[in-house]
């Protein structure tokens, strides 16, 4: 971990426990300085789920975290309130969770309200197993935890470590051993080891299966729980779950967060269930399965080397669209399809190759991972399916379903989905907070809540997946903000994947959260569609890109808040309200007013532009040091029809950031008191010092005795100043101003290019 | 045609030996030739007077001083351009022959770096000067083609000192023979055992045991197998236990060297943990098996360790090195760490060994998916994938087949570039991880081109003919089909010789990864009885370990007698070696009771279970005993001579006194005990030797723990520091012992 220089996890009540959590869980602040201003960010919880109908205890931690007051969940079925001391005083970090025993076991969000605003999502599954929390250190065989069979335990690993787990279980019982980590948010690529009382592995899984024993004889046995590369610390967390398996009962794994692909499926309208089965075997033209068109089939990629083979009629000119699902539902897959026509059997056979699909590709550049950054870090691409077939001549046609990366594999959780269809255009819409090129190799600042500071502006990039030729305009809107927070969608265009939705705080916003309906609303066949925009975000800020991928999922719903304790450091808004009015070709002045809350480096930043029409023009600068600007924009260069459109500016810029001023002059309080503390005490022990000294013999023992009770007393309250004046000093240097780049967004600005006048 | 040399022909070579190979002298009267064929007369000549070596004239790159021939003439129509008609012709004069530079450099007329190669009187100089006074012509596509080489005797028992003339016969297409014994090129496997001269005359030498002789005329190889007896009657051989046993003591039968006696428990005990579990046995299951009177005790203690995660972790080792797994910057980590583990898991739980390479050769998907994705992190060409898998699965070198015809071998470039097609359709794309590409099938058919000819080539193991592939069936998967094929010639044979290497320190084909023709084993009935052994098992390699520890062949004792002093490759006795790196290490701390502390790893991890080659850097040990870097496929990259540094380093080394003195080691806690000296000494000598000292061991132990001690200036030291010193030196002692050191 890295030192910590400031005070995450702001605790007036017990400055103590919060250096342990602190020291524990929060990265740099003076790694996370450098890009992004800080955000809230809930990292870890323990436990991380509980059973439905259950209340208990939850600690959290994470960074920026000061002040937190609620902790709130993507489901209104699950609750929480502060934990209280016996003196009704709530304990830092601490609350006390209830699940409705009607919540259905899944995966939830889990995020808490901090001075900055709403922190980032932390999973939390929601189980049916009693669950527990290891509170002790079970790193070796001696000291393993004793767990029940059906039974859940939370717990983290630490680093070079081996967790151990006892079990009884009796001979021919099936025990599944699961642990959820990297479907819960944790960085723990797990190893998780049956072994017999002494020890001695007997069955390993190190690639986030599960362990399905069957038990050889009556007895205790182990289970081992550790990281791939033995890495450990309060981000290793998991969930072990031990649970008794019928004879014949199928595996069903802990639930998982949603890979951000999968925003993509089900295509509009799919059935739940009764789709058409694969019927084994079917891997030769012989065994081919037959089908008609359209279809929906459920199958498994397995065992090894697996081919699905589905024959049907066709005829000349027909158009089908064949979309697969199984990369998607999480499944490490890559399913490909061959469709070939056939004549003739047997050795006369003859095949024609008519089409080949493969992958998805992501609608936007995916980032590479570089040390520059070239592109967002959100791959909405698949190694699905989804492309059109057109029939060539009519006849009998052969669609061969593999799996590229099932080749010596034997799983048959592998499923897929095969859907062929006629053209139903449509679209799924994804969307991340939209990060740039800041400094190279940070990937700090792609984990970012919307979390708004008061007159902040964020811009969201969102990426349309289009289908079966659906290639109109979308256009994006956001319902439902917390009071202050306005949100303006600018379009994707006709033919494109790339939106851009910007959220704005009012200057004098007050603190609060929702969690908004984002939609993305097109006409598809004269008839108006909506489809939900889902939203992805980092499951970790990476301090090092180097040694560290950044790794997004879906987020369960879209949390928005905005927070009056500190402002953004600078709001770029239009002049006017009223839209700009151009003539076509014209050059167009947009006069911009600035609103600064703070120094910057530099006296200009450079800024381009969002909005259709608007992207290719060439940067402009605005001052950081004035109160007014202005952007001159060339319509002629940018040959923008005429029409209402809407843009923003955009750009990077350095700020003085100070963090928590105001937790100075606080801790400065407290030392102040605890200095008055100690002078106190310390005048008592002189008197008492003085009265041992003259206390008659029968007295001094009685005197003797306060006098010591006082020195108990003095190391008691120095200890206390000690740690104050820490405070004082942690407070102090995090508060002390720090040049930080972020990205700046103006609020959107209505631009209007009149038609050309006839001549 | 007609041949110019008949049989009749039987030149006289000299036998002083050049630098560069035998000159050759004075013939007898040579037949008039009606026509010489410059592939059959003319390009064996060049071979044996060794013009056409790889550090001469067919060098890589450009031969010597511009004038190339190819390797051992295996293409004489390159040969002919080079000679003929490269360098405008310059190298040949038809009107004078004799004033021909190739002949003028040959017999070092003109100044000529490989020395005199011919000379004029000589029978081979001759048929040169009179193929370019018949015009030079080149009959290569014509002349009749070489289809077998046989030699005579094939298979013979020879006394110690014997003597033997081989007699070695082309056999051509078209039916007709020729004896070549003058112009085939000889070779002995082992020239301790046999010698042979340029004429073909083996001389036996004073060591009985098996040995080959290789004869090499053009692109044909023959060889004779020797059996030398001890030259006395074999009276008795221990029981046998199983077919190892028959096989063995029926070879040492029909050579009559005597074994060594079956070795006592103690013995038996710590060499059979040593080799399946990489670890000495501790001392209660020392005093248990020692104690225990069960006839089958030795059975158990096999399955015991076989069931031993101590198994995997020493056998993952020896794989992971053999398989590349080193690290060469720090984000290999993940992958290093994850192959590892697959292979220690895949042999915790015995994966049959043909689907364990299965899973390795035609592995898709990303490496946390499916870790032996590793692989192809590390080994990215299809020739490194193809000469890798050959030599470390096949027990087959190809390397020199990627250039030309393999010299000992009957593999050609044709060969080696149908084998590299099956590889040629490992598609890569990016995955999210630095330098880790995701592997799939990449849709295509499957195809290599011979860089020489251009021939685009279908894929093909070894001249086996694969049945069509379609081009959306993954090629790898028909080469992992072909390998795990009962009949096939290689694959099982491979591993058996590997693993009975890896048991009784030589392999029946030695090295154990360049099985060939030319090349054979020891013991072919013993090879062939374990390699049925092992495919009818299912490719258990559990049970190959099984089967092989409990022979008696392996438990003979380490001792020599007269008879069997000399042996070493036919098993009369047990052939003690070092302890591995790893193994050497952890026996230390076991003995000196300190775990050596590894990065990234838990406390208490043992040096056999170390995942890759990083380690080799922080443990300077491990360096100085020799685990390999995981460079290449070949075992010979662990290093197990012995070296001043070794001794110096178990001698003097700052982290063994570190262990001797720790204050959690094994000498404190001894010296702090209350138990009395002679249960000290005997709990040392069953931690390193697993068994008890013997009485003057324990006599000479225990006076040195009792002898008053002083220090520099000849004042008595404490009784409690005397007592500690004591022991670490006797624990030292007990390090630098051979027997300590070596697995007996």
């Amino acid at each position: 971990m890295h030192t910590i220089r400031h005070m995450t996890q702001f605790n007036r009540w017990n400055a103590a426990l919060l250096c342990c959590v602190t020291a524990a869980l929060s990265p740099s602040f003076a790694s996370a300085q450098s890009v992004g201003l800080p955000a809230p960010r809930l990292l870890t919880t323990m436990p991380m789920g509980g059973a439905a109908g259950s209340k208990f205890e939850m600690t959290i931690g994470g960074d920026f975290l000061d002040g937190v007051k609620t902790l709130a969940f993507s489901d209104a079925r699950i609750v929480a309130a502060p934990k209280l001391t016996a003196e009704g005083k709530p304990e830092a970090n601490k609350f006390v969770v209830t699940i409705d025993a009607a919540c259905p076991p899944g995966i939830y969000d889990a995020r808490v309200m901090t001075r900055l605003g709403l922190s980032s999502s932390r999973a939390f599954s929601v189980g049916t197993l009693p669950e527990v929390v290891r509170t002790s250190p079970n790193t070796t065989t001696a000291t393993a935890m004793e767990l029940k069979v059906n039974s859940i335990c939370n717990a983290t690993v630490a680093s070079r470590n081996v967790d151990h787990y006892v079990f009884e279980a009796s001979r021919g019982q099936r025990v599944l051993v699961d642990c959820a980590a990297k479907g819960i948010d944790s960085k723990l690529i797990p190893v998780v080891i049956v072994a017999d009382a002494a020890g001695n592995d007997l069955l390993v899984e190190r690639r986030g299966g599960a362990l399905d024993f069957s038990v050889p004889a009556d007895g205790r046995y182990m289970i081992k729980v550790h990281e791939l590369t033995f890495q450990g610390g309060p981000a290793y967390f998991y969930r072990l779950i031990l649970r008794e398996l019928k004879e014949s009962e199928s595996i069903v794994r802990h639930p998982t967060t949603s890979t951000v692909n999968s925003f993509s499926w089900p295509p509009q309208g799919l059935a739940n269930a009764n789709a058409l089965k694969e019927q084994e075997p079917n891997n030769t033209g012989a065994e081919a399965q037959k089908i008609s068109l359209p279809c929906d089939i459920t199958g498994a990629f397995a065992p090894a080397a697996d081919v699905d083979l589905f024959e049907f009629e066709a005829k000349k000119g027909e158009e089908w669209w064949v979309e697969v699902g199984s990369d998607r539902f999480g499944l490490p897959t890559d399913p490909a399809i061959i469709v070939q026509h056939v004549t003739g059997s047997g050795a006369d056979e003859k095949v024609t190759d008519v089409a080949e699909l493969s992958d998805i590709a992501s609608p936007v550049k995916v980032s590479s991972n570089g040390y520059a950054y070239d592109g967002p870090p959100y791959n909405a691409g698949s190694s699905d399916i989804l492309g059109k077939l057109t029939i060539a001549q009519d006849g009998r046609h052969r669609l061969k379903l593999t799996d590229l990366f099932g080749g010596t594999r034997n799983e048959p959780r592998n499923v897929y989905r095969l859907v062929i269809r006629k053209a139903e255009p449509d679209f799924a819409l994804v969307a991340w907070a939209l990060h740039m090129e800041l400094r190279n190799g940070d990937r700090n600042a792609l984990s970012k809540p919307i979390a708004l500071r008061a007159g902040a502006t964020m811009a969201l990039e969102v990426v349309a997946l289009r289908r079966d030729g659906f290639d109109g305009e979308i256009d994006l809107t956001m319902e439902g903000l917390p009071k202050g927070v306005r949100a303006a969608g600018l379009k994707i265009p006709a033919g494109k994947s790339r939106g851009i939705m910007l959220v704005s705080a009012d200057a004098d916003a007050a603190e609060a959260f929702a969690s908004a309906k984002f939609v993305g609303r097109a006409k598809i066949a004269g008839a108006e569609a909506t489809r939900p925009c889902r939203l992805a975000s980092m499951a970790w800020p990476v301090a090092d890109a180097w040694s560290e991928v950044p790794w997004p999922r879906l987020l369960a719903d879209v949390p928005v808040s905005v927070t009056g304790a500190e402002p953004a450091p600078l709001t770029i808004t239009p002049a006017k309200p009223e839209p700009i009015v151009a003539a076509p070709g014209a050059k167009v002045t947009i006069p911009l007013t600035l609103a600064r809350r703070g120094e910057f480096n530099g006296g200009k930043m450079s800024v381009k532009f969002f909005g259709v029409g608007f992207e290719q023009a060439p940067a402009a600068e605005i001052p950081l040091t004035a109160d007014k600007a202005e952007v001159v924009l060339d319509l002629a260069a940018l040959k923008t029809p005429p029409g209402e459109y809407t843009i923003a500016l955009y750009g990077g810029a350095v700020t003085k950031y100070r963090y928590a001023p105001e937790a100075v002059a606080a801790a400065e309080a407290a030392r102040s008191n605890a200095e008055k503390s100690v002078s106190q005490v310390e005048q008592e022990l002189k008197k008492l010092t003085e009265a041992v000294k003259s206390a008659p013999p029968v007295k001094k023992a009685e005197v003797d005795l306060a006098c010591k009770a006082m020195e108990a007393k003095r190391k008691v309250v120095v200890a206390a100043l000690a740690a104050a004046s820490e405070q004082v000093k942690r407070a102090s240097a995090a508060a002390e101003p720090k040049g930080i780049v972020d990205i700046v967004v103006s609020e959107p600005i209505l631009v209007r290019i009149q038609p050309a006048e006839a001549k | 045609m007609r041949f110019f040399i008949s049989a009749s022909h039987r030149a006289v070579f000299g036998a002083a030996l050049a630098l560069f190979g035998p000159e050759i002298e004075q013939g007898l009267a040579v037949e008039r030739p009606s026509a010489i064929s410059f592939t059959n007369d003319v390009v064996p000549i060049f071979t044996k007077a060794g013009c056409n070596g790889g550090a001469c004239h067919a060098k890589a790159g450009n031969g010597q001083n511009g004038f190339q021939l190819s390797l051992y003439g295996f293409e004489p129509g390159e040969d002919f351009e080079h000679i003929v008609n490269e360098a405008r012709g310059r190298r040949i004069s038809q009107t004078a022959p004799e004033r021909s530079l190739l002949l003028l450099k040959a017999t070092g007329k003109l100044p000529h770096g490989g020395g005199v190669r011919l000379k004029e009187t000589s029978d081979a100089y001759r048929i040169v000067r009179e193929w370019i006074r018949q015009g030079a012509r080149s009959d290569v596509g014509a002349a009749p083609v070489l289809t077998a080489l046989r030699i005579s005797p094939a298979h013979a028992s020879l006394s110690k000192r014997q003597r033997q003339q081989l007699q070695v016969t082309a056999v051509y297409a078209d039916g007709r023979t020729l004896d070549v014994t003058e112009q085939a090129v000889y070779e002995s496997n082992d020239r301790a055992m046999a010698e042979v001269d340029e004429q073909g005359l083996a001389t036996i030498s004073d060591i009985a045991g098996n040995v080959a002789i290789m004869a090499r005329y053009q692109s044909k190889i023959a060889v004779l197998s020797v059996a030398v007896p001890q030259g006395s009657e074999l009276d008795a051989t221990p029981p046998t236990r199983n077919f190892i046993d028959e096989h063995v003591f029926a070879n040492l039968k029909k050579l009559a060297i005597r074994p060594s006696p079956v070795c006592d428990d103690a013995t038996y005990l710590r060499r059979v943990s040593l080799d399946i579990a990489g670890r000495l046995p501790t001392e209660e299951e020392a005093k248990a098996f020692l104690a225990d009177p069960s006839p089958n005790k030795r059975d158990h203690l096999v399955e015991t360790l076989l069931r031993s995660p101590g198994y995997a972790d020493f056998f993952a080792g020896k794989w992971t090195a053999l398989l590349k797994n080193r690290r060469e910057n720090t984000g290999d980590i993940t992958a290093n760490f994850a192959f590892h583990a697959w292979v220690r898991d895949s042999l915790l739980e015995n994966k049959p060994y043909d689907q364990f390479v299965r899973e390795l050769l035609a592995a898709t998907g990303t490496i946390v998916g499916n870790p032996p994705v590793a692989w192809y992190k590390r080994v990215k060409e299809p020739k490194q994938q193809i000469e890798d898998v050959a030599q470390l699965f096949l027990g087959v070198r190809v390397q020199c087949a990627q250039c030309h015809h393999h010299p000992f071998e009957r593999w050609s470039q044709d060969d080696y570039y149908a084998l590299s097609a099956f590889f040629s359709q490992v598609g890569r794309k990016p995955s999210s991880v630095r330098e880790e590409d995701m592997i799939f099938h990449k849709r295509g058919l499957a195809t290599a081109t011979n860089v020489k000819t251009g021939q685009v080539l279908k894929p093909a193991a070894f001249g086996d003919a694969v049945p069509e592939i379609a081009a959306d069936e993954d090629p790898r998967l028909r080469l992992a089909d072909w390998m795990s094929s009962k009949n096939n010639p290689f694959f099982a044979k491979a591993l058996v010789n590997r693993y009975w290497k890896h048991f009784f320190q030589r392999g029946l084909i030695e090295p154990e990864d360049d099985i060939r023709d030319t090349n054979p084993p020891t013991n072919p009935e013993l090879l062939a009885a374990l390699e049925k052994h092992f495919v009818d098992s299912g490719f258990d390699l559990k049970e190959l370990v099984r089967v092989i520890t409990q022979s008696n062949a392996y438990q003979l004792g380490a001792h020599p007698n007269e008879s069997n002093i000399a042996d070493r490759q036919n098993y009369s006795r047990y052939y003690p070696r070092r302890m591995q790196a790893e193994v050497l290490l952890d026996a230390v701390d076991h003995l000196t009771g300190v775990q050596t502390d590894y990065a990234n790893l838990p406390p208490g991890t043992r040096a056999v279970a170390l995942p890759d080659s990083s380690y080799n850097r922080s443990t300077p040990f491990l360096k100085v005993f020799g685990r390999p870097e995981g460079e290449s496929v070949c075992e010979c990259e662990r290093a197990q001579s012995s070296s001043l540094a070794q001794s110096l380093y178990l001698i003097n080394a700052a982290d063994i006194k570190g262990k001797l003195g720790s204050p959690t080691g094994r000498a404190q806690r001894l010296a702090t005990s209350k138990e009395p000296h002679e249960a000290r000494v005997r709990q040392l000598y069953l931690a390193a030797f697993a068994r008890e000292p013997r009485g003057a061991e324990l006599k000479t132990a225990l006076t040195y723990l009792t002898e008053p001690r002083t220090d520099a200036a000849g004042k008595p030291i404490d009784a409690a520091r005397a007592d500690r010193e004591n022991l670490q030196d006797l624990i030292w002692a007990l390090i630098n012992t051979k027997e300590f050191q070596f697995n007996h």
